[in-house]
Parts: structure tokens; C-alpha cells; sequence
């Protein structure tokens, strides 16, 4: 029971007890004691049926003042926690919505300063502290991956620069080889987190161009067949609609290779992947579905998180910076969209990306 | 050719400085906005390496500068943040190209060595490489007088290799001229095309042309 219907139900006890308390005195008054004086000096003019009038007088009373006075109790009660408890409503629904993306928000004071003003305000202050260390937090992601760039880019011109000497020995040039190469790798992981940490600051603009979906799909499937080769995977085009929605060409582009890569490196040799996009509605749904081994269903909702592999004995044999299904979902999220990944053990894996926005493409 | 280096660190300077020397170019550098100003004022540079972070005055505030005061030296930008949008920024104020940190020396020198002979872009429609020939108008190429079938992501690639003949082209440049790709994808998409195109136009052939330098790119060359 809420705290309103328990203090209205208080309301109408406290007022239905008055009411009856009025009524037993009015009844005593007007009833009992005329009686009781009646009988001690019997008045000759006093014949009518005082027991009668008397009663109903005390039903007159309860009917037009009593009944009234209750239901404006009531009312007034009902309304008055209304606003009082207000604030508190507003409090819930204000916890229940927030996330790391909008705690700039504020909740509104009342400033009459009362016990709730003072909450809203206490309320206020800690998000507001919460907002400064996600800020805080962000930033200092932003630093720490453009600081790391200076040394990563030193490290990458003085390697570059060893191995232009000839006259290396082949076992040295290897050695500086496999440094670049690791050099490269700590960037791409440095690069990815700073998108994502820009991303999600919200510092990324994308462009809201109208993108035939259809044709990138193509173009998808040319770089999906020349990546699935060495490993014999087919790549085919099912149903595939001509949609146009309104995106960022670039990001979508790298969503779909995102997917088509993903689909080829955790994919069996020999196997397939179908790539399929359709229309339903207002959307456009994309599916890439590979025959690989198929993930534990407890591991699909994190295969999202940077850096988690569902297959640990995978992780060195796989390349890849392990951040490409968390900017696939980034992407997809910023074009209003949803990505989701079907699959269990033994059985096809299916990514599907849902974008929304589709508009009519002019014949 | 003299190009003007605007770096605040002081190795990475070092190292741009010996790689653009070593091409033959003659190399000035200034660690920050100011001097930059007045170095360009005072010398007509035929290139400009810009770090779009420097202390006090930055490289875009510079590069704005330059282009209100008529000053129409082409720019190269180096940027530690590395984002498209940037790179659109920087283009929209001036820049002529634009190469994110930490970048590989050899795309860096190829880059400029384009700034500086921009517009005289080699125009032939016939691009030789030892007995490898490319017809850039039928897209026809032939391999000791063999046709051979590309595709059309292949054969980007192939006369891109070829307009550079004997000069590394790096991952970065390869991605964004061949797959407008202006940032990393994060795939193996130049080495697998890359392969294939080396199964087609090296594998039944001697000499080889097409080489990997590992870490930094491709390169197509006939042995001398």
C-alpha cells in the first residue's frame, strides 16, 4: 500500500469517527436531553413526536454538513499528498532513468524548503558528483590514449628508421620487425579506445546522409569474399532489398566489416557465410550468419564488452584489437538502431543489426 | 625541394627530419606556432609538415593564418587524435593532407614528396613495371603478354602500386585510396587482396615484383 492511499485511508477513519462522534452528541442534545426535560417539567405546548424531530434533525445535520465535510476532507486530503509526495514520484522515475549519459541532468526544486526540498537538493548533489567522475574518468581516458600516441609514435619512427639500415643481420631485422608489429597493434587498441571514449562522450558527429544500404552490402561482400579465401569460407548474398536509410556511409561501412570479419575469423575452414538485408517497415534488418562454433548462450550479451573473447583458447589464434563488436554496437546505436547476436552451441551464429530511418529511394 | 617541419617533439622531429633529408629534400624545423609564422613568412616553402599540437599558438590557428595572408604552401597535418572529423577540420582550413600519429615514415615521405609535385601527377594510361603492363583505360593488364582477370578492388590496387613504381606504399595510403578508408578498419583487408594480387600477376612469373615490407607496406618494383 503507498504512502498516499495509507494516509487518505487515516484521512477517512479520523473523519468517519468524527462524523460519528458528531452525530452521538447532536442525538444526545437534541434527542435525549429535550426528553429527559420534557418528562422532569412536561410543557403543555411540547406534544408533538420529539423523538421523531430529534432524529431526524441529526440525520439533516449528518446529510448536509458531515457528508460534505467528508468528501472535502477526502478530496483536499488526496490532493494535498499529491503534492506533497510529488517530489518523491519525481525522484523515483528521475533514479530509474538514470545512466552514465545523463546525469547532467537536475530534478526540479520546489524551494518552499521543506524535508523533500532538501532530498531533491541532496539527490541533486550526488549525481552531480557522479557526472564529475564520469567526466573526470572520461577525460582522462581522452589524455591517456593522446599521450600514449607521442611515445607509440616515437617508437614507431625510430623502428622504421633501424630497419631501413641494410646491413642488419636477418635475425635482428626480426626481431625490430615483430616490435613494429606489436607497435601497430598497441595502436589500434589506443586508437579504438579513444573512439569509443569519444563516442561516448558524445564527441563523435556522424554524417546524416541517405546511404543505399543495398550497395553497400555489395561492396561488403566483394571485401568479405577476398578475407574468406585463405580460409576457403563462402560468402553469399541472400534476399537482399534495395533500402536507402539516413547514416554515416564510413561508420556503416565499418559496421558491416566489423560483422564480415568477425563472421570469417571465428568461422570454421571451409564453412559460409550469408550476409541477407530486408525491409520491414521503418527499418532495415541485416543479418550475417556464419557456420562457426556458435557461442554458450551466457556469453551472447557480452560478447559487446571491449576486449572479451567468448573463447579463451581462441584469443591468441584470432588477431584483432578486440574492440570491434563494441564500435559495431556503437555504430549501430548511433544511428538509432539496435545489434544483436543469435546463437548457441553447434548451431549458425546471426548478427543482426536493426537501423531505422528508412526512407523511399526516388525510381 | 624545402620543407618546413612544425614539431614540438623534439624525436619525432629528429626522425622526420633525417627521413625527409635522406629523400634529398632540404628540412627547416620549428618546435612551435610562432616561429613557424615567421619561418614562412620569411623562406617560400615548397612543403609544410604541421603538428596540429603545439604549445602556445596550434597548428590549425596556423595553418588559418596562412591561408587568409595568401600564403598557398601546400600542408601535410599530423595529428595525435587521429579522427575523421578532425582530418575534415583540418581539410576545411587548409590542409592539403592530413596523416594521423603514430604514422609510418614512409607514407609520411611519400605524402610530401606528393604535396610537392602536386598537380603533376604522372598522367600516363600505360604503367610498366618490368614486363607488367597496365592499361588504365581498358583496365586491362597483361603479364609477359598474358591477360590477366582482376577484380575491381584488385586492380585499384595494382595501379596504385604502379603509379609509385620502387616506392614503399603504406597500409594507411593503400586504405584510403583504394578503399576510402580514412581511418584503421581493423582487418586484413590490404594482405589478402595484396596475396591475390600476387597470385595473379607473380606466381607463374620470375622475377617477382610485388614485395612486402613488413610492418610499413607494399612495394612494385622490376629488379634494376
Amino acid at each position: 500500500m503507498t504512502i498516499r492511499a495509507r494516509l487518505t485511508l487515516w484521512f477517512a477513519t479520523v473523519l468517519v469517527a468524527a462524523m460519528l462522534a458528531m452525530a452521538l452528541l447532536s442525538y444526545y442534545e437534541l434527542v435525549v436531553e429535550p426528553r429527559a426535560q420534557a418528562s422532569a417539567h412536561p410543557a403543555p405546548d411540547a406534544k408533538e413526536d420529539p423523538d421523531e424531530d430529534g432524529a431526524g434533525d441529526v440525520v439533516d445535520i449528518l446529510a448536509w454538513c458531515g457528508l460534505p465535510a467528508l468528501a472535502l476532507g477526502l478530496g483536499g486530503g488526496w490532493w494535498l499528498m499529491r503534492r506533497t509526495l510529488a517530489p518523491i514520484t519525481a525522484l523515483t522515475r528521475a533514479a530509474e532513468r538514470i545512466n552514465e549519459h545523463n546525469l547532467g541532468e537536475r530534478l526540479p526544486r520546489s524551494g518552499n524548503g521543506d524535508e523533500l526540498d532538501r532530498l531533491t537538493e541532496v539527490f541533486n548533489a550526488m549525481t552531480a558528483r557522479l557526472h564529475d567522475s564520469f567526466g573526470r574518468i572520461r577525460e582522462f581516458t581522452l589524455h591517456a590514449s593522446h599521450e600514449l600516441k607521442t611515445p607509440l609514435t616515437v617508437m614507431h619512427g625510430e623502428l622504421e628508421t633501424a630497419l631501413q639500415n641494410g646491413s642488419l643481420a636477418p635475425a635482428q631485422r626480426n626481431r625490430l620487425e615483430s616490435e613494429l608489429d606489436e607497435v601497430q597493434r598497441l595502436t589500434r587498441i589506443v586508437d579504438g579506445l579513444t573512439l569509443l571514449t569519444r563516442a561516448d562522450a558524445g564527441q563523435i558527429a556522424l554524417a546524416r546522409d541517405p546511404v543505399q544500404l543495398d550497395e553497400l552490402l555489395r561492396e561488403a561482400l566483394a571485401d568479405a569474399q577476398s578475407l574468406a579465401r585463405p580460409a576457403n569460407i563462402q560468402v553469399t548474398l541472400a534476399p537482399c532489398d534495395q533500402v536507402t536509410v539516413t547514416g554515416d556511409r564510413h561508420r556503416l561501412r565499418q559496421l558491416l566489416l566489423n560483422l564480415t570479419d568477425n563472421a570469417i575469423k571465428y568461422n570454421h575452414r571451409d564453412g559460409t557465410v550469408t550476409l541477407g538485408l530486408v525491409r520491414a517497415g521503418d527499418s532495415a534488418q541485416i543479418t550475417i550468419a556464419n557456420t562457426g562454433p556458435g557461442i554458450a548462450p551466457e556469453m551472447v550479451p557480452r560478447l559487446f564488452d571491449p576486449f572479451f573473447r567468448a573463447d579463451s583458447s581462441h584469443s591468441q589464434a584470432v588477431e584483432g584489437c578486440g574492440l570491434g563488436l563494441t564500435i559495431a554496437r556503437w555504430i549501430a546505436t548511433a544511428h538509432g538502431g539496435t545489434i544483436q547476436i543469435r546463437s548457441s552451441p553447434g548451431n549458425v551464429t546471426t548478427a543482426v543489426v536493426t537501423l531505422p530511418g528508412v526512407g523511399d529511394r526516388k525510381p | 625541394m624545402r620543407v618546413l617541419v612544425v614539431e614540438d617533439e623534439r624525436k619525432t622531429a629528429a626522425f622526420i627530419r633525417k627521413a625527409l633529408q635522406t629523400e634529398g629534400f632540404a628540412v627547416d624545423v620549428c618546435p612551435n606556432g610562432e616561429e613557424a609564422w615567421a619561418a614562412a613568412r620569411a623562406t617560400p616553402f615548397d612543403a609544410m609538415v604541421l603538428d596540429i599540437m603545439l604549445p602556445g599558438r596550434d597548428g590549425l590557428s596556423l595553418l588559418r593564418q596562412l591561408r587568409q595572408n595568401q600564403n598557398s604552401t601546400p600542408v601535410l597535418l599530423l595529428s595525435a587524435r587521429g579522427e575523421v572529423n578532425e582530418r575534415v577540420e583540418g581539410l576545411n582550413a587548409g590542409a592539403d593532407d592530413y596523416l594521423p600519429k603514430p604514422f609510418v615514415i614512409a607514407e609520411l615521405v611519400a605524402r610530401v614528396r606528393a604535396l610537392g609535385r602536386r598537380g603533376a601527377e604522372s598522367r600516363a594510361t600505360i604503367l610498366r613495371v618490368g614486363n607488367l603492363t597496365l592499361d588504365t583505360i581498358t583496365r586491362q593488364a597483361q603479364r609477359a603478354g598474358s591477360p590477366i582477370d582482376l577484380t575491381v578492388r584488385e586492380y585499384r590496387l595494382l595501379e596504385f602500386l604502379m603509379r609509385s613504381p620502387g616506392r614503399i606504399c603504406g597500409r594507411m595510403a593503400i586504405l584510403e585510396k583504394v578503399w576510402d578508408y580514412h581511418f584503421d578498419p581493423g582487418s586484413n583487408l590490404v594482405d589478402v587482396n595484396i596475396m591475390r594480387l600476387r597470385e595473379k600477376i607473380d606466381a607463374d612469373y620470375e622475377p617477382k615484383l610485388l614485395h612486402t615490407v613488413r610492418g610499413i607496406g607494399y612495394l612494385i618494383k622490376a629488379p634494376a
